[in-house]
């Protein structure tokens, strides 16, 4: 069952093919990662399929829907979360609020009951305070839910970004480089934390340099390289495959 | 759970404390002039919240703001003196027009940032002053309106002294400080905090923040337009000049001055720059006799500058950080003798 299906997408800085003619699709609860050397468009993919960026060609299909050409917070309403390469927390708030914001999409209070907070907006606001110590705690982070965001260490913030995106309970989450910058004990709580989210029922699509961590949890790669798509498969078969040595390599003897 | 509730407590106590407070001074100061301070302290800090709400919360500029003051004082006198309309229909409507207005000026704005957000609303701020200047059949043109503004009353009690203009004048300065409260410590005001920090993170968690810099800019407009109003009924007179640019920029100095990202924090700013104001007003003419008006905007600039250097958050928690550090110091100083 397919729940992100990915056709034909190209996207065109001036000349150049930050993604050209790439297909692909994710199926409903697998967790799937998209590999390749720098530059090979890997983060261009996200934006495009967050709606940062719209694509000069292909169509992007989530749950059989069209979503290329949505704005980013319409596309996030549908139920795509994102994790951001460089950490975009909200410094000027705490831990907690900005998990609360993850819970944007799933309250409705406007701003006349933000003005009169009366009955159901309380109600509502409780609510959303305890879904988010929920999501914290899931990150080990409750006992920090009320210090200023700015004042995690790097390792934590990384771990606040993936709760908050899982606030919004999103049915797909895009992950880019969660693990970069992690020691080894950090990257396990991360792993640890990926799988809760799969058993949980989210399908998880990341990006990530490292290899180990990606082989261990991906069922499924994508290797990308120029923009093109090289390959797709399963651990064992990327690493198995000759073009995406090459790629990472170099041409046997060539060099050496 | 416990401290977030703690906190709404400390917050709600906070209020309850400055609602007594500022109720209670009337009683203390009789003087007539420092009443009539205090009011405009009053109109100008309700109008500092809302921008407080826009430029410390949401992050966006205005340096329009006046414009929407005058919208306000405009939509008040001329409903009232020309076409006898009661004053507090008149306060609504000119509430209500000048909202939409800044609705619907904002969205082309609003695709604007920063430096170019600054121009854009410093540039309608100018086209609303323009019309004030020369729509002469409607606001009487650089002169002024004409008839005079008849004052506002409750029941049988006419608001026409400066001590019963003063609580009128507190209690809606109170009330934009506990709607600006709500808003911000709700879904709303995490969302408009949330493009502050981080516009793109916010649009990736589904906040469509292109309305929600609508809304709280016609929010703040709002804001704006009441206080003229109030503005034009104590006054009872009203011509374009205080409308101008150089009152945008005040707005925007005691803003900045008392801290962007506090409800408090205007109330400090305000204070500060009205009675620098009023001090300017009485001592430099008797130090250089010579001088216009325009030394207003040069210490004013001096002012803007030295808070950007030394308080960049502004008065209220510039202290706050000032005196948490002293108190550092002296407790280390205690631990180490």
């Amino acid at each position: 069952m397919k729940i992100l299906e990915i056709n034909n997408l190209t996207k065109s800085f001036g000349g150049v093919h930050a993604i050209d003619d790439v297909s692909f699709s994710v199926h409903r609860g697998e967790i799937l990662a998209v590999i390749g050397p720098n530059g090979a468009g890997k983060t261009t993919l996200f934006n495009l399929i967050t709606g940062i960026y719209s694509p000069s060609c292909g169509t992007i299909n989530f749950c059989d829907e069209e979503i290329d050409g949505l704005t980013s917070y319409q596309i996030a309403c549908k139920g795509i979360a994102r994790t951001f390469q460089n950490l975009q927390i909200f410094n000027n708030m705490t831990v907690l609020e900005n998990v609360m914001v993850g819970r944007h999409t799933k309250s409705k209070t406007g701003f006349l009951g933000a003005i009169v907070p009366i009955g159901h907006v309380q109600r509502e606001e409780i609510d959303i305070i305890d879904k988010s110590l929920d999501r914290l705690a899931q990150v080990g982070l409750a006992d920090k839910a009320l210090e200023d965001a700015s004042s995690l260490p790097y390792g934590q913030q990384k771990l606040l970004e993936i709760a908050r995106a899982a606030a919004l309970e999103p049915a797909l989450l895009l992950l880019d480089e969660p693990a970069a910058g992690l020691n080894s004990t950090e990257t396990r709580e991360l792993v640890d934390i990926i799988y809760q989210l799969r058993d949980q029922g989210v399908t998880i699509l990341l990006v990530e340099h490292d290899m180990e961590t990606v082989m261990e949890i991906a069922d499924r790669l994508v290797v990308l390289n120029f923009g093109n798509k090289l390959a797709e498969g399963t651990p064992y078969e990327i690493q198995n495959n000759q073009e995406v040595i090459t790629a990472y390599l170099g041409e046997e003897g060539s060099v050496c | 759970m416990k401290d977030l509730l703690r906190r709404k407590r400390l917050r709600h106590s906070l209020i309850a404390l400055f609602t007594v407070l500022i109720f209670a001074l009337p009683f203390i100061i009789s003087n007539n002039y420092y009443l009539s301070v205090l009011v405009i302290i009053g109109i100008h800090t309700t109008v500092a919240v809302g921008l407080c709400l826009l430029m410390g919360y949401a992050g966006q500029i205005s340096l329009g703001h006046a414009g929407f003051y005058g919208l306000g004082a405009y939509a008040s006198g001329i409903l009232t003196s020309t076409y006898n309309i009661s004053p507090w229909v008149a306060i609504i409507a000119g509430a209500i027009g000048t909202g939409i207005i800044a609705y619907v000026m904002g969205i082309p704005i609003f695709r604007l940032k920063e430096h170019y957000l600054a121009l854009a609303t410093l540039g309608l701020g100018l086209i609303i002053h323009v019309i004030f200047v020369e729509e002469v059949e409607l606001t009487g043109g650089p002169s002024g309106l004409s008839k005079s503004i008849p004052p506002l009353s409750i029941g049988n009690l006419a608001i026409d002294t400066d001590s019963t203009f003063y609580f009128l004048v507190w209690a809606v300065a109170l009330l934009a400080i506990i709607i600006a409260n709500n808003v911000v410590h709700s879904r709303i005001g995490r969302a408009l905090r949330s493009i502050h920090g981080s516009e793109f993170a916010a649009q990736s968690l589904g906040v469509d923040t292109g309305k929600f810099k609508l809304q709280i800019f016609a929010l703040s407009a709002v804001y704006a337009s009441v206080a003229g109003s109030l503005y034009a009924h104590y006054i009872t007179f009203i011509s374009p000049s205080p409308f101008g640019l150089m009152t945008s920029i005040q707005f925007m100095v005691m803003a900045v001055v008392g801290g962007l990202a506090s409800i408090w924090g205007p109330i400090f700013g305000v204070t500060a720059i009205t009675l620098l104001t009023e001090g300017l007003k009485t001592y430099v003419p008797l130090i250089y006799p010579q001088a216009g008006g325009e030394y207003e905007i040069v210490v004013f600039g001096l002012l803007l500058v030295i808070i950007m250097i030394f308080l960049p958050e502004g008065l209220t928690s510039g202290l706050v950080n000032i005196y948490e550090r002293w108190r550092h110091r002296k407790e280390r100083a205690h631990e180490n003798p």
